[in-house]
């Protein structure tokens, strides 16, 4: 408590723009940064655009299926956390998904609490991956170096 | 095959009586009756194929018999036995319905001959029905199993569709409780009243949500994974689930797979969902402490996986219904009473039953029989 935490940048993707409304209100409440598209197309675009931690798909879209965003996310972006809002009861899709890359799945209606547990989730992987990354990257210049 | 039962009636006893004594030479063993009012006695008490009957007899005479006979038993065949004197009497037993008639002093031979092709008429007859009846109930089914999917389908849509506008609803209700939360009486004077208020639609949003996920879990996803289940280990593993479920209880689940191979083809998805229910119905019909015993069992192709509780078991009154939608003997919001009636409908779709046995205090007894290979499985098995 007391401590300054940096914002989860975030992007709610789903075709119901009253949901994705009031759920970015929500999220920005707890103090994240949104950013709200309302197709698969438009979320791809603000991913090209933006800096994005965390992407909540919903994954039953119309036009692009949300399965195939999830791919796409992926390929494009591969630091990038996707989390799920999936309309299913089972937990096929959810399972498929988890195949594909994603970080974890929700079921709709959710759970605003657990949705923000996973965020947290979510953006910690993300931020271990990147560190990961980096020590990598300053292990290579240091040999390049040493090299010269 | 059942053996043939015929019955003699003749008003003359010496002559039923050598006909007897030879038929029983052959393998028949024929009932006899000296009177049309004593046959009509013997028919109501005993099963008889085929009545061979004199046409010529005090009281009730032949023909009136051979009316009777058809009015009430359509399933006998007369052979009607006439006197030289009256070849009218077979033509007109005919006409009334007679299998056919012999003129009297009659051959041995041609009697036998005579009840045996009865006897193919009747087999034909009863074949013939069985086939309609089997048919018959072919059809029903196939209507049956056709209303259930599309009914499946449909309300698996519409549990969808309500799905999204619960979400909005509930992400509404929180984003007031949020919102209320950082204000005080003194500037909003029934802020409980308003606390209360959203708190009944985020519990309705639960309880709506219940729902939708119940009718939802019914679907096959199209390209449904039939495959090999190991069912020692898949059956720990679900047991390990729903043990995690269920902290709060203290029940002993055990697994007794000794009379199985314990290979079962089937969709692993829809058999979990399955096994989960009938787990979550025996764990909330035990109060706080008892045990459930899962046990599996091979019977020629066919497997049979059984659930057994020692809850508060079933009222004589509820075991038909509990497998209808909706029943339920939860409170309101606590059972949406889909559980049993969608598990039903995932066992037909994998080609099995299940049923119910249970006492009032004494638990109750789950079974599901399945295909050990599901027929679905070599048409399906080439798309995954
Ligand atoms: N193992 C059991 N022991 C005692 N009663 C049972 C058992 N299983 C089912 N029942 C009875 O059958 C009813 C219907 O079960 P079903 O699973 O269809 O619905 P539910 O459990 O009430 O609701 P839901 O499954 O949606 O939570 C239950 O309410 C209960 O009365
Ligand atoms: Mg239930």
């Amino acid at each position: 408590m007391g401590k300054i935490r940096i914002p989860t940048r975030v992007l709610v993707v789903d075709d119901e723009k009253d949901f994705v409304e009031i759920l970015s209100n929500r999220l920005e409440e707890a103090g994240e940064t949104v950013s709200s598209a309302n197709s698969g197309q438009e979320c791809l675009k603000v991913l090209d655009e933006k800096t994005i931690d965390v992407v909540i798909l919903d994954i039953k879209m119309p036009g692009m299926d949300g399965m195939d965003v999830l791919k796409e996310i992926k390929k494009r972006h591969p630091l990038v956390e996707v989390i799920m809002l999936t309309g299913h009861g089972s937990t096929e899709t959810a399972v498929d998904g988890m195949k594909a890359g994603a970080f974890d799945y929700l079921l709709k209606p959710a759970d605003f609490s657990e949705l923000t547990k996973k965020l947290v989730g979510a953006r910690k992987r993300k931020d271990d991956q990147e560190e990961r990354i980096r020590q990598a990257e300053v292990k290579l210049l240091l040999r390049k170096g040493g090299n010269i | 095959m059942d053996a043939i039962k015929t019955l003699l009636v003749d008003d003359e006893k010496s002559f039923i009586e050598t006909i007897e004594k030879r038929l029983k030479k052959r393998g028949f063993a024929p009932y006899l009756a000296e009177s049309g009012k004593k046959c009509l006695e013997i028919l109501k008490d005993s099963t008889i194929h085929i009545v061979v009957s004199d046409v010529k007899m005090p009281g009730i005479g032949g023909i009136d018999l051979l009316k009777k006979i058809k009015q009430d038993y359509p399933a006998i065949e007369v052979i009607l036995l006439t006197g030289h004197a009256n070849p009218n009497d077979g033509v007109e037993g005919i006409k009334q319905g007679a299998f056919d008639y012999l003129t009297k002093p009659i051959e041995l031979e041609h009697l036998i001959g005579k009840i045996n092709q009865a006897w193919d008429k009747i087999q034909r007859i009863k074949e013939k029905k069985e086939e309609e009846a089997f048919r018959e109930r072919m059809k029903k089914q196939l209507i049956a199993n056709e209303r259930l999917a599309s009914l499946g389908t449909l309300s698996a849509g519409v549990a969808h569709e309500i799905n999204n506008p619960l979400a909005i609803i509930k992400e509404s209700a929180g984003w007031m409780n949020t919102i209320i939360s950082g204000m005080n009486l003194s500037t909003v004077p029934r802020l409980n009243d308003l606390k209360t208020a959203i708190d009944k639609i985020e519990k309705s949003v639960e309880r709506a949500r219940r729902i939708t996920h119940q009718l939802l879990s019914s679907v096959k996803k199209q390209d449904t994974a039939l495959s090999e289940i190991r069912l020692n280990e898949f059956l720990q593993e679900t047991i390990h689930l729903v043990k995690r479920s269920l902290p709060e209880k203290n029940i002993k689940m055990s697994l007794d797979t000794r009379h199985t191979d314990g290979i079962l083809w089937t969709d692993p998805y829809q058999l979990r969902q399955i096994l989960i229910n009938l787990f979550t119905n025996s764990a909330r019909a035990i109060s706080n402490e008892g045990w459930i015993d899962l046990t599996v069992a091979d019977t020629g192709d066919l497997v049979s996986i059984s659930l057994k509780d020692n809850g508060e078991g079933i009222a004589y009154e509820n075991l038909e219904k509990i497998f209808e939608p909706f029943f339920t003997t939860r409170a309101p919001g606590e059972g949406t009473g889909l559980g049993l009636f969608i598990t039903r409908g995932i066992v037909e779709k994998l080609g099995g039953k299940i049923e119910v046995e249970s006492q009032v205090g004494e638990g109750a007894l789950f079974t599901l029989v399945l295909p050990k290979f599901n027929k679905n499985c070599d048409t399906q098995k080439g798309r995954n």
